[in-house]
C-alpha cells in the first residue's frame, strides 16, 4: 500500500543513518561515496536509504550518471514539523476547552434549585 | 499546561483539573460532553459526529467540522482499555502507522484529577538527529524543534 506523503516523510526520517546523511545533506551537496564515508556499511546500503529518501521526496539526485550528487528538499521537513506543531496545538486547545466545560457543569451543579 | 516530551518517539501532555476524577472521566468517554471540548478552537464536533462505545475494541470516531468552511476532519480510534475511571487507551489505525494514545487519570486526592496522554508510536521523527553545524534552511528549523521537545 503506498503511504501518503507525511507517512513516507516519517518513515524515512525513523532511521538514524539516513537521519545522519540528511544531516550531512544539510551543509551541501554530496555524492554517494562521499556519503557512505562516515558509516561502516557497503555503498549498496547507503544506495537503498538514499532511495527511501528520494522516494520520500527529502533529496533530489542530480542527472549526471556518473556522480548524481544528492541535495536536501526542505518542503518535506516542513510539513513534518507542521503537522507535529498541528497535532500540539490540538491537544492544548482541547485540555483548554475541557477545562472550562468542567467549569460550566460544576457550576450548574452547585446553582440551588430555583 | 505541562509539555514535555518522554521517551524518544512519545510525546507526553499533562493537565490538571479542578474537578473530580470520575466527572472528568465521564467527560472523556460521553458524547454529550464531548461535542462541548474536543475542538480544537475555530473547529466543532457535532454531537451527531461522534460515536463512542467505551470497551476493548470499541470504536471512538468524531468528524470535526472547521466553522469558518465546513471543512471536515474525521478522527478514527479503536479502543484498546478501558478501566473506569482510571485509564483509556485508543489506537489510531489511519495515522502514522497506528499511533497509540493512553489517557491516564489520577485522583490527587484534593479534589482535582491529574490528566497525562502518552502518544506513542508518534512519528518517529522526534529523535534527535545528529548535531550539525552548519544546518540551513528548514533542516534547521527542524533540528531547532526537536532539541526542544
Amino acid at each position: 500500500m503506498p503511504l501518503d506523503p507525511l507517512s513516507s516523510t516519517f518513515a524515512a526520517l525513523a532511521d538514524p543513518t539516513r537521519r545522519a546523511i540528511l544531516a550531512r545533506l544539510a551543509t551541501g551537496e554530496a555524492t554517494v561515496n562521499e556519503l557512505a564515508a562516515p558509516f561502516d556499511i557497503s555503498l549498496q546500503a547507503i544506495s537503498k536509504h538514499l532511495k527511501v529518501l528520494e522516494r520520500a521526496g527529502l533529496i533530489t539526485r542530480g542527472r549526471n550518471a556518473q556522480y548524481r550528487p544528492c541535495r536536501l528538499e526542505a518542503a518535506p521537513l516542513d510539513d513534518a514539523i507542521g503537522w507535529i506543531e498541528r497535532h500540539k496545538q490540538i491537544w492544548q486547545e482541547r485540555f483548554d476547552q475541557l477545562e472550562q466545560h468542567l467549569r460550566d457543569i460544576q457550576r450548574a451543579q452547585k446553582e440551588p434549585p430555583k | 499546561m505541562n509539555d514535555t516530551n518522554t521517551t524518544l518517539g512519545e510525546l507526553e501532555f499533562t493537565r490538571i483539573y479542578d474537578a473530580p476524577r470520575e466527572l472528568v472521566f465521564t467527560c472523556m468517554i460521553t458524547a454529550e460532553h464531548l461535542t462541548h471540548f474536543w475542538g480544537p478552537i475555530g473547529v466543532s464536533t457535532p454531537i451527531e459526529n461522534i460515536t463512542i462505545d467505551p470497551r476493548p475494541g470499541g470504536v471512538f470516531e468524531t468528524i470535526m467540522v472547521n466553522d469558518e468552511d465546513g471543512a471536515e476532519y474525521p478522527f478514527r480510534g479503536v479502543f484498546v482499555e478501558v478501566v473506569e475511571p482510571e485509564k483509556l487507551v485508543w489506537t489510531e489505525p489511519d495515522v502514522e502507522g497506528g499511533m497509540t494514545s493512553s489517557l491516564t487519570f489520577t485522583d490527587l486526592g484534593d479534589g482535582r484529577t491529574e490528566v497525562v496522554v502518552h502518544q506513542s508510536n508518534v512519528p518517529e521523527m522526534y529523535r534527535t538527529p545528529e548535531a550539525q553545524a552548519g544546518m540551513q534552511s528548514s533542516f534547521d528549523r527542524f533540528a531547532a524543534y526537536v532539541a526542544g521537545l
